[in-house]
């Protein structure tokens, strides 16, 4: 078929229930190419938490004694493993989905993820004058403790920029069980953050694709 | 204290009945403030198909955003001359804006809807919705 038949087909003229019908689909086609699915970014990072949190937990035990035959070395390095993995997973999913535009979008994402990386950096300069202080068990707790922070600050602050209050939801529940986690002691709070923690990333990746899942609606 | 009405109707209806009554239009028309038999007519520039896939997406992304050429043909799977005659005429109406920008070194067209394309969008929406509403009151009566 040359280009003027096409062009012809397309101006086949359409019923009402058609347009509607077309737009529908469109929208929804749309939608998901433009969007991606919410729990390929919220997933990794629930079980990562729950896994990597879950490790140093067992390590360390709630009253200092290890449950599991694992060096500190090594819960340290299946937590760091876990975390590389997630960002990985969650990099290229984003790198794969995000349609290529211009604009608006664009500068909001740039910026969020240049306040991701501020944010990560003062925690480090922060955290690395501190830790030297501090008994081993304080400073993994001053490490989680603020890295946790990091994220609850910026998951609430990227639900306002996308007006997401599931997103907020999260982050408030983060900075809530990081508040009560610290209170508690280094050996709840890994216990805490893997369990609610990386839970409440699971929960909201569920939430969140149920919806988009019905992203013509 | 009144007694229940004796068909079992609710009383105290009586502000309900004034709209009605007055000649014979049916409750769903005029309700998008056309008159009856006034049927919105529909933007011949959006009302083919290949134009309304084209607004639909675009509509999709946030106000403020344009759109790789490459990227919104591969989302709409139409050939770039196809596609470029469509936009041709989107753009002849001021219903999208084709801007050249460029990718590192090469040259890459951006297209965004403009307001007055988002605004016709949803007008024609509308008309669409009244004309599907019409139809439906005309069978069912």
């Amino acid at each position: 078929m040359g280009e003027d038949e096409l062009a012809a087909e397309d101006e086949r003229p359409l019923s009402p229930a058609e347009a509607l019908k077309l737009i529908e689909d469109q929208q929804s086609v749309a939608v998901k190419r433009m969007v991606a699915d919410p729990l390929l970014f919220y997933g990794p990072w629930g079980l990562a938490w729950l896994v990597g949190f879950g490790a140093i937990f067992l390590q360390s035990g709630l009253n200092g004694e290890s449950y599991v035959p694992l060096s500190k070395g090594v819960a340290l390095a299946i937590f760091g493993s876990c975390l590389l993995l997630a960002m990985v997973t969650t990099a290229y999913h984003a790198w794969r989905s995000t349609p290529d535009v211009r604009g608006i979008s664009r500068e909001r994402g740039t910026m969020y993820g240049l306040a991701w990386f501020i944010g990560l950096v003062a925690m480090g300069a922060i955290g690395g004058r501190f830790s030297s202080l501090l008994s081993a068990p304080e400073t993994g707790l001053l490490w989680s403790s603020l890295s946790v922070l990091v994220v609850a600050i910026m998951y609430l602050t990227g639900a306002a920029i996308w007006r997401e209050w599931s997103m907020f939801f999260l982050g408030m529940w983060l900075a809530l069980i990081n508040m009560i986690g610290v209170a508690a002691g280094p050996g709840w709070h890994p216990l805490l953050i893997a369990v609610a923690g990386g839970g409440g990333f699971l929960v909201t990746g569920a939430v969140l694709r149920r919806r988009w899942g019905r992203a013509d609606a | 204290m009144p007694d229940r009405h004796p068909t079992g109707e609710p009383t105290g209806d009586q502000t309900g009945d004034q709209t009605g009554g007055a000649g014979d239009a049916g409750p769903n028309e005029g309700r998008r403030g056309g008159a009856p038999g006034h049927l919105p007519e529909l933007d011949p520039v959006i009302h083919a198909q290949a134009r309304l896939r084209v607004v639909t997406s675009l509509y999709a992304l946030p106000e403020g955003d344009s759109i790789s050429f490459p990227w919104l043909k591969s989302l709409l799977g139409m050939t770039a001359g196809n596609l470029s005659v469509h936009l041709g005429k989107l753009a002849d109406a001021a219903y999208v804006e084709i801007v050249k920008g460029h990718k590192g070194r090469t040259p890459i067209t951006y297209i965004a809807l403009t307001r007055r394309g988002r605004l016709a969008f949803e007008d024609y929406k509308a008309a669409i919705r009244s004309l599907l509403d019409a139809a439906e009151t005309g069978q069912t009566s």
